[in-house]
């Protein structure tokens, strides 16, 4: 991918606000936003190693989530350990699955690969909902609250810088994605496997790297957005819907960029909360509103501006300096 | 410098290459030609690692890589170009060449500043900044050669090169080809057109149905009753000279 | 156990009841499945949004009856061409656009479309379970010691019915060759003077009237909700993989399979764990014949 210089600057112009923004605001409910903001966005760029930068599209990265999620809880909750090392554990196991789901990627493509995805998510939801000694089962686990940094109890302003941590580190795996040697040895393999085998690039090897990391990546979210959320619900950590979501944010703000899952989160987030608050008070399920306009979103953005956000921006940028020239 | 001993590759019940035993030294500049189907790409695939051969040895430089993956033998110095070109779609010319040239150069700007000189030396230079997928086919077929070339082999695999080209961009594409093969890169070369090859390769060995029929200097192929029978009801490929 | 025992007549009972299960359940999961293969056979397009077409059949159903008070065997037949309809609609605004598209963006097109209806059901029709209990989902039916709801028996009837009706048009008909002949190849079908496009909102069309028509279907046996798509197009990804996809005959085939596997899984092991072993079976099929089990090339990593 061609670095896009000005993305960079929009990419420190939103991080560094998001900085200052705990220096100048107190509410919670904004707090909690810029947080999930970030923590999606995160996720999405977690999502982007693999299905942006690898090409390799999953539908079933919940399931890495779901892995990193219910280690840290378990962690916490059964065996009182602090969820860092629960977190540890998801990766540990996430890079083990993430290598499963690598392997697939060389066995299959396209849409078979995208539904091995699924099936992979779908038994680890089975399996977490229905081994009720070990899970508590479709119950889900609430994630006991304990102040401090190493139990992760944290307050809405260390929360913000932590998700800015990680938003910041993923975004800088994007840039070294679009910079480095493996980089770009991976968009070659992404654009064309037999051709870059024959330019010397292991290409097999690379992408069950590349998901791996993905893997790895979504893992680490997962864990902090259960410390966060503070309860572990099997039919969400596992669900399609939030696989979707990963790759929606991203597709919408610009697949195999850097700054597109971000923006995807950005925007998609905002509509969310937004939506939920107007809607709220209605009759049930019309908050759901939101999602119904995600499907479309989604439908005309990969038909109309397959770019996304980034691309349509570089575009309007190509337009209007021609105007001016 | 690249043996092959009675390879043979089959596919269910076709045999699509045959016993085919070839010896390439250091320096040659070898033509595999042969009407359609003849088994031409699929010998490729079965040297550059894309196919495994089912019986026969291929070696390069005396070690047999028969069943290796494609960028091990890369790695060894042997690459090649596909007829059906694959270029980085979606990457520019120049961060496809580059993608070569980092095979053996590990720092992204020796690798780009490599990308530069090679690009230059095929004549791409002035699309460096293009999207490869906006290129017309004539520069496509010079992009797979670039970069192939980036990663410095010693032995290049030329898939129908010429193929598709109008005169003009055919002969710069046989100017290449000379060049590189002056500068001392050994180079085998499939052409469905027979005119072309003639013009280059010292030495050409024919296919049929996947069977090598003939090897020798172009003009003793050219009179080859054998050959001529190959290629018969396909004049026109002869006459395109 | 003394094998006088094993074959008593409560064993034999058990097996008959197992395998009449088998084939009643695998006769609605082939018409779930068959409108997948057929849309993915001759479009080379998997429609994840397949399992919502279904939800809106069962929708319908519901509907039907509480508001019109109508069966839903009687709904059947509107609903036939009322998806038929849908169908050919969602081609036209959806789908028409990216039939030549990447397999990602079709992969994405399709689960938008999933997304939106699941979504657009939930702020219509709230999450709320809906249920159809007309008389014949009452009516137990025993048989050589056996017991079966008769909604049961009329949705697997109906359902193999009108999978061989399809079965016969894609054999027997002008219009079923030409959409095998596009299937085969498309640029040969094209050449031929085949208008492709027809060809492709046929097919989508009737993809989607055969699942509109098991959501109807299944409408007495299985409550409606906007995510009820889920848990049968799962399923019906299984039974296609293992017939093969795009392949109308494996897709019956690979219904029993599944079938076969639920049934006797949740004997043994409880309802609970039942769908493990289909996605356990399914990745194991996907992994070892990615063709499916009666496929013959490796049509899951070339021009699939």
């Amino acid at each position: 991918m061609p670095a896009l210089a000005p993305g960079r600057w929009v990419a420190v112009a939103l991080f560094g606000i998001v900085a200052l923004v705990p220096a100048g605001v107190r509410d919670a409910y904004l707090l909690d936003s810029v947080i999930l903001i970030l923590l999606w966005g995160a996720l999405s760029a977690a999502w982007n190693v693999a299905g942006g930068y690898a090409g390799q599209v999953s539908l079933g990265h919940a399931a890495f989530f779901g892995i990193g999620a219910y280690s840290a809880a378990l962690m916490t909750a059964r065996f009182q350990q602090s969820p860092w090392l629960g977190l540890m554990l998801g990766v540990a196991l996430s890079i083990v699955a993430g290598g499963v789901i690598g392997y697939l990627s060389n066995r299959l493509r396209g849409p078979y690969f995208a539904l091995s995805t699924i099936a992979f998510s779908q038994v680890l939801l089975i399996v977490a909902s229905r081994w009720r000694g070990f899970t508590a089962g479709s119950e889900g686990i609430p994630v006991p609250f304990r102040p401090g940094f190493w139990t992760l109890g944290l307050g809405h302003v260390a929360w913000v810088y932590l998700a800015l941590g990680v938003a910041v580190l993923y975004y800088g795996v994007a840039i070294w994605l679009e910079t480095s040697r493996v980089g770009y040895q991976l968009a070659g393999v992404r654009e064309d496997e037999d051709a870059a085998e024959a330019l010397g690039i292991a290409s097999r090897r690379l992408k069950v790297y590349a998901v791996t990391l993905s893997a790895a990546m979504t893992s680490v979210v997962g864990t902090f957005w259960a410390q966060y959320v503070g309860f572990v619900d099997p039919f969400y950590v596992f669900s399609i819907d939030l696989s979707v979501r990963f790759a929606l944010n991203t597709i919408i703000g610009g697949i195999g960029t850097g700054l597109g899952p971000f923006l995807g989160s950005l925007l998609i987030t905002s509509l969310e909360t937004y939506l939920r608050a107007t809607f709220s008070g209605m009759k049930t399920g019309f908050a759901g509103i939101y999602l119904v306009i995600y499907g479309t979103a989604l439908i005309l953005v990969v038909r109309f501006v397959p770019e996304g956000l980034t691309g349509l921006a570089a575009r309007l940028r190509v337009r209007s300096s021609r105007a001016h020239a | 410098m690249l043996t092959l001993e009675r390879v043979t590759k089959r596919f269910g019940g076709l045999t699509a290459v045959r016993d085919v035993s070839l010896e390439v030294r250091e320096g040659d500049l070898l033509g595999i030609i042969g009407p359609n189907g003849a088994g031409k790409t699929t010998l490729f695939n079965v040297i550059s690692g894309y196919y495994r051969p089912d019986a026969g040895r291929v070696l390069l430089a005396g070690r047999d890589v028969g069943g290796e993956p494609p960028h091990v033998i890369c790695r060894l110095g042997l690459t090649r170009t596909f007829q059906i070109v694959k270029p980085f779609g979606n990457l520019s010319v120049l961060d496809n060449v580059m993608i070569g040239a980092l095979t053996h150069l590990p720092r992204v700007a020796a690798a780009r500043d490599e990308a530069r000189r090679v690009i230059d030396t095929c004549g791409l230079g002035p699309y460096a900044a293009a999207r490869a997928r906006a290129l017309p086919v004539g520069l496509r077929k010079r992009l797979e050669v670039a970069r192939a070339l980036a990663t410095r082999p010693r032995l290049l695999l030329l898939d129908e090169v010429m193929a598709g080209l109008n005169p003009t961009e055919l002969g710069g594409i046989v100017a290449l080809i000379r060049r590189l093969h002056a500068e001392g890169l050994t180079l085998i070369v499939i052409e469905h057109i027979m005119a072309a090859m003639m013009r280059l390769a010292r030495r050409i060995v024919v296919l049929h149905h996947g069977e090598t029929i003939a090897e020798g200097r172009p003009d003793e192929i050219t009179r080859d009753p054998r050959v001529i029978d190959a290629y018969l009801g396909e004049e026109f490929v002869l006459a395109e000279a | 156990m003394d094998p006088a025992r094993r074959l008593g007549p409560a064993q034999i009972d058990v097996v008959a009841q197992l395998g009449v299960s088998t084939v009643l359940l695998g006769g609605i999961y082939a018409l779930v499945s068959v409108g997948l293969t057929l849309i993915f056979g001759i479009m080379r397009v998997v429609n994840f949004a397949h399992g919502e077409f279904l939800m809106l059949g069962m929708y319908v159903a519901f509907w039907a009856y509480t508001l019109l008070a109508l069966d839903p065997y009687v709904v059947l037949f509107v609903s036939i061409p009322l998806f038929f309809g849908i169908g050919v609609l969602t081609y036209v605004l959806v789908m028409r656009g990216v039939i030549h598209a990447s397999h990602n963006v079709q992969i994405f097109t399709t689960v938008g479309l999933s997304t939106a209806l699941q979504n657009a059901a939930l702020v219509a029709w709230t999450g709320d379970y809906r249920t159809v209990r007309p008389w014949h989902s009452a009516v137990v039916i025993r048989a050589l010691g056996m017991a079966f709801n008769l909604s049961q028996v009329v949705a697997f009837a109906i359902a193999v019915a009108l999978t061989l009706v399809l079965f016969a048009f894609m054999k027997w008909t002008h219009t079923g060759r030409v959409m095998r002949a596009t299937a085969q190849d498309h640029d040969a079908a094209t050449l031929m003077g085949i208008d492709t496009d027809k060809v492709y909102r046929l097919t989508f069309a009737i993809g989607i009237a055969c699942v509109g028509a098991a959501g109807v279907l299944v409408s007495p046996l299985y409550a409606a909700y906007p995510t009820a798509g889920l848990q049968f197009v799962l399923l019906a990804y299984v039974v296609v993989v293992l017939g093969g996809l795009g392949d109308m005959l494996g897709a019956m085939l690979g219904s029993l399979i599944v079938a076969a596997v639920e049934v006797v899984g949740s004997y043994f092991f409880g309802v609970a764990w039942k769908e493990v072993f289909y996605f356990v079976l399914f990745i194991a099929v996907l992994v070892l014949r990615p063709a499916g089990l009666f496929g013959q090339r490796g049509a899951e990593t070339l021009g699939v």
